[in-house]
């Protein structure tokens, strides 16, 4: 495999700047956050998961995204394959079974299918360009790439990362152009099916579909998040409590403080200014993510930038709405700030791939 | 630029530049929905949040203040404050609240013991407490069982709660009273303010009339927890500041000697320095135990308390009320020589009846008294004498005079509950029966019967009046309120209250004639005949129903709830009176058998024990 010299000149620095100040904010951030907590400080463990996805990263950044693309196919059946394994063998915490052991390191698949589906998806849409925009009849085999792990996924169950798999599929659809009566034709489908899906879903989902609407129905029970992260994030005020004072955090009144709840820790130390910056620097990375897109080379770099974009994006988005109130209690963690290694590896390595679609937009094609 | 060429030829972005637009809107519009709702949290929610936040980790623990101290006259303690001891439970250190409960209950098993507390509330609630109580004011073997399996209830404490202990018991209990948890009642009455639940509070007696300035000033802990209840530090600490104490007129010897003396009746007895109003004794039979009330009074106990038909809760001294029987002669004496219907020298026949219109009205003597002036008419206390002078004087003029003498009213004493009485007029009885007065009810009055009813307190005082030959001061029973280290907070001087409009020479009449009662031949109060101290006193009978002519009143083979009430009240020495005592013993008959012998040692234990001050 050869390295173009070209690449190193047209190195995304911007992109990798801005990422590592998000980074940083997420492990200053997450130290705060794990203070109070007894054993390996999770912090250290992050450094650690960090590493690994910086070394993915660059591997991945490497090895022209066209190339990788040919192989979209096989990389996404693979990890339905280990979606499967998980439901055969995966590890069960807090109730659910998301975890599959690797020789000595356990890992969530599904943080792996978010970035494989995007793949699949541009490779698809790249190899199927119409004239029109696309029907449900043509758009047959992309649902069945996000259908089959979206089921895997809801069944661990993982409500939240299930529904990011659709919304990607849906920001990507809508993206390439889909036909205006087939887009209302699935809406509709789609909330016949929410009965269905009611049905199908656990009664801790349930519950919290239902605090959403109305948090105050059961304080100490599953009303009892929600309540705690709105009282940690106001009573930040506007200048915060200061780092590492946070009552709400330190005195652990706030739950899940390390993963899904993590933004509730930085806007009560650092208060609406804080909270300011780092969303500042949040909707750079997206627009730049997306300018990426725009200047891509061809129309699958701009599919993948643009998926992997959106993948951040909604995880920003609908985390924390979801600790601020405004979205329901789903479960999914804030990209690059809570404490996870399979998010934290599955995202640098995603952002590999960005960062290639980015190195290599003046490039030719070599074949 | 071949390449560009190139790459334009391949795939033009251009279509897709109008649906990036659109991304852009929507990004915006998403990431100005969270500025949005981050304002409202943080800017305009923030300080309520604030507050919501602290909440959450700062417990506010109460230091109860020890109550003042109560003190006689004398500087003995008659209240004072001793721990009560709960056991509690800290649900944070037991790991498994139930199983240690459990524990605990079987242990109390064991010795037949039982937990006061129902603590199914704390197995429900997932709120974390940082304490509860799940046994109040245990026993001293429920301590000791406790104490020596500590290994085995982790979380399980002791905490110790001041409460009161009343050494003088149910002798004092009317007077000093007792205290108990604030009722809801009281919350709601004081807005929060003053009092917080759980608050131990004067109910009744010195203890509710002095509260405010008994009660002390409670202190606290502010501690912080995290969410399981666990303390993390302390914030802040502030003392409990110890209530004021009170010192009382009462002389607790005195007191002692009243109880005793009424033991097996039921009754008042006052015993009161008539220079300055300074309570010495009051006593109530039947009493209470005030220490029953402390951590609240057991149901059984309360029921007993109040169902009885003897009233133990009610302070008979003040608020029973009697009419006075011939105790009452004082005022209607006072009354003909002011009003100069009579002069010392004017005489009664007395035979035994007295004829008004168609009724007859007898004196107590069977066969009458002879031909009978005031002096004498008072010592062998003769009724035809005084139906005679209350002919003269009229309803009106009584009760004029019966006002003046402090009847009628509250004395004013600092206790709660006191009574009124009532000394009748024309105008009263046709407001309150629409009947006009019968002028044979005016003789019913001149000895005491009838409508006319009064405390025990008023009928001292009235005495007083004739011991201070005019004077009458508002009785007091707190003489100061200080602080811990004796500085005066708050001083209860004598105060004078009237002056009763009678000369100098008709009181003297009339003290010479209450000294014959106890100390000539014949006088009806010479039980209370003593070499030391001239006494002077008078004998009253009061009855509780109107008999049918004919009925002998005073047969001992009647109804307990029927039989009259025996009377006495007295002064002494003669000249320069320095104690007044009155004593009421219900449904016990004769004034000078059943009252008389009860004031005698009062007396004797007053001139035996008094100070040389």
């Amino acid at each position: 495999m050869r390295i173009d010299r070209r690449l190193l000149y047209s190195f995304d620095w911007m992109l990798f700047g801005l990422l590592m100040i998000i980074i940083f904010i997420g492990l200053l951030n997450l130290y705060s956050a794990g203070a109070s907590a007894t054993g390996d400080p999770p912090f250290l463990k992050q450094i650690r998961w960090i590493a690994v996805g910086l070394v993915l990263m660059f591997a991945v950044m490497c090895i022209d995204y066209r190339l990788i693309a040919r192989s979209a196919y096989v990389i996404h059946g693979t990890a339905i394959l280990l979606l499967v394994l998980v439901y055969f063998y995966g590890n069960v915490t807090h109730g659910s079974q998301r975890w599959i052991n690797l020789g000595g390191f356990s890992f969530q698949p599904s943080e792996l299918v978010k970035l494989t589906l995007v793949l699949a998806l541009a490779r698809y849409f790249n190899d199927h360009k119409q004239p029109e925009a696309y029907t449900i009849r043509s758009l047959f085999v992309p649902l069945l790439m996000v259908l089959i792990p979206f089921v895997m996924i809801i069944r661990q169950p993982d409500l939240g990362t299930a529904l990011l798999l659709l919304i990607i599929f849906g920001s990507m659809v809508l993206f390439v152009g889909v036909n205006w009566r087939s887009v209302l034709l699935t809406a509709s489908t789609g909330l016949l099916l929410v009965p269905v899906l009611w049905n199908f879903m656990h009664d801790y989902q349930r519950e919290r579909v239902l605090t959403f609407f109305d948090p105050g129905r059961d304080p100490l029970g599953s009303g009892y998040h929600i309540i705690q992260s709105i009282i940690a994030v106001g009573s930040g005020m506007f200048f915060g409590k200061g780092y590492m004072h946070g009552t709400q955090s330190q005195l652990k009144f706030l739950p899940e403080q390390q993963t899904d709840f993590v933004f509730s820790v930085f806007a009560e130390e650092w208060g609406f200014l804080g909270a300011m910056l780092l969303l500042i620097v949040c909707l750079a990375f997206i627009l730049w993510g997306l300018k990426i897109a725009q200047q891509a080379r061809d129309f699958l770099g701009t599919l993948i930038a643009f998926g992997l974009t959106m993948l951040v994006f909604w995880g920003f988005f609908i985390n924390i709405g979801m600790v601020i109130g405004i979205m329901p209690v789903v479960g999914i963690p804030l990209p690059f700030l809570s404490y996870g290694g399979s998010s934290m590896v599955g995202l640098l390595t995603g952002m590999g791939l960005l960062m290639n679609v980015s190195m290599r937009r003046y490039l030719l094609h070599h074949d | 630029m071949p390449e560009i060429d190139d790459r334009l030829n391949r795939y033009d972005p251009g279509e897709y530049r109008n649906r990036f637009r659109v991304l852009f809107w929507i990004i915006l519009v998403a990431v100005s929905l969270i500025v949005v709702r981050l304002w409202y949290l943080q800017v305009i929610q923030g300080q309520d949040l604030r507050v919501r936040s602290e909440n959450n980790r700062v417990r506010l623990r109460e230091i109860k203040a020890l109550r003042g101290i109560i003190l006689d006259s004398r500087g003995v303690v008659l209240v004072d404050n001793r721990p009560s001891f709960d056991v509690v439970i800290y649900p944070e250190d037991a790991k498994n609240v139930r199983n240690v409960i459990e524990t605990l209950e079987g242990l109390y098993e064991k010795h037949r013991l039982d937990l006061s507390e129902d603590y199914s509330q704390l197995l429900e609630t997932k709120r974390p407490l940082m304490i509860y109580r799940l046994d109040r004011n245990v026993s001293r073997e429920k301590l000791a069982l406790v104490e020596t399996h500590a290994l085995e209830l982790p979380g399980v404490s002791i905490d110790v709660m001041p409460v009161r202990e009343y050494f003088f018991g149910e002798s004092m209990a009317h007077v000093i009273g007792y205290t108990g948890e604030v009722s809801r009642a009281d919350l709601e009455r004081e807005g929060g303010g003053t009092y917080k639940s759980g608050d131990l509070v004067g109910k009744y007696g010195i203890e509710r009339y002095l509260d405010p300035q008994i009660r002390g000033k409670n202190g606290g802990e502010q501690i912080e927890v995290n969410v399981v209840g666990k303390k993390i530090r302390m914030l802040g600490r502030v003392e409990p500041t110890v209530g004021y104490r009170v010192v009382l007129t009462l002389d607790s010897v005195l007191q002692r000697v009243a109880w005793d003396a009424l033991e097996g009746k039921a009754g008042s007895v006052i015993a009161i320095n008539p220079r300055d109003g300074s309570i010495l004794a009051m006593v109530s039979k039947p009493g209470f135990d005030p220490n029953l009330f402390n951590r609240g009074i057991s149901p059984e106990n309360w029921e007993k308390l109040t169902k009885s038909p003897l009233h133990p809760m009610e302070n008979k001294a003040i608020s029973g009320q009697y009419p006075p029987g011939s105790t009452y002669k004082l005022i209607i004496a006072a009354a003909g020589l002011e009003e100069g219907v009579i002069t010392p020298q004017t005489a009664f026949n007395c035979n035994g009846t007295f004829e008004m219109g168609t009724r007859t009205f007898r004196c107590w003597r069977k066969g009458g008294h002879g031909r009978i002036s005031l002096h004498r008419a008072i010592v062998e206390s003769c009724d035809v004498y005084f139906y005679n002078v209350g002919r003269l004087l009229g309803v009106d003029t009584i009760a004029a005079y019966a006002n003046q003498f402090g009847l009628g009213e509250k004395t004013g004493v600092t206790l709660l509950g006191e009574k009124a009485g009532l000394i009748p007029t024309k105008e009263w009885k046709l407001g309150r029966f629409g009947v006009p007065w019968q002028p044979g009810e005016t003789i019913s009055i001149s000895i005491g019967q009838g409508f006319n009813t009064l405390t025990p307190l008023q009928l001292l005082n009235a005495y007083c009046a004739a011991a201070n030959r005019g004077v009458i001061y508002t009785p007091r029973i707190i003489k100061r309120v200080e602080t811990e280290d004796g500085q005066i907070v708050q001083e209860f001087p004598p105060e004078p209250k009237t002056t009763v409009d009678v000369s100098r020479e008709n009181f003297e009449l009339l003290a010479q004639a209450l000294w014959g009662v106890c100390n000539e031949p014949g006088g009806t109060g010479h039980a209370l005949r003593r070499k030391e101290a001239d006494v002077c006193g008078k004998t009253g009978t009061a009855q509780v129903i109107g008999l049918p002519e004919g009925t002998d009143a005073r047969q001992i083979f009647f109804p307990y709830e029927y039989r009259d009430h025996a009377l006495f009240v007295c002064f002494a020495p003669m000249d320069n009176p320095e104690i007044a005592v009155v004593v009421v013993v219900e449904h016990a008959g004769h004034g000078a058998t059943a009252a008389a012998p009860v004031a005698r040692k009062v007396i004797d234990a007053y001139f035996a024990n008094r100070n040389p001050s």
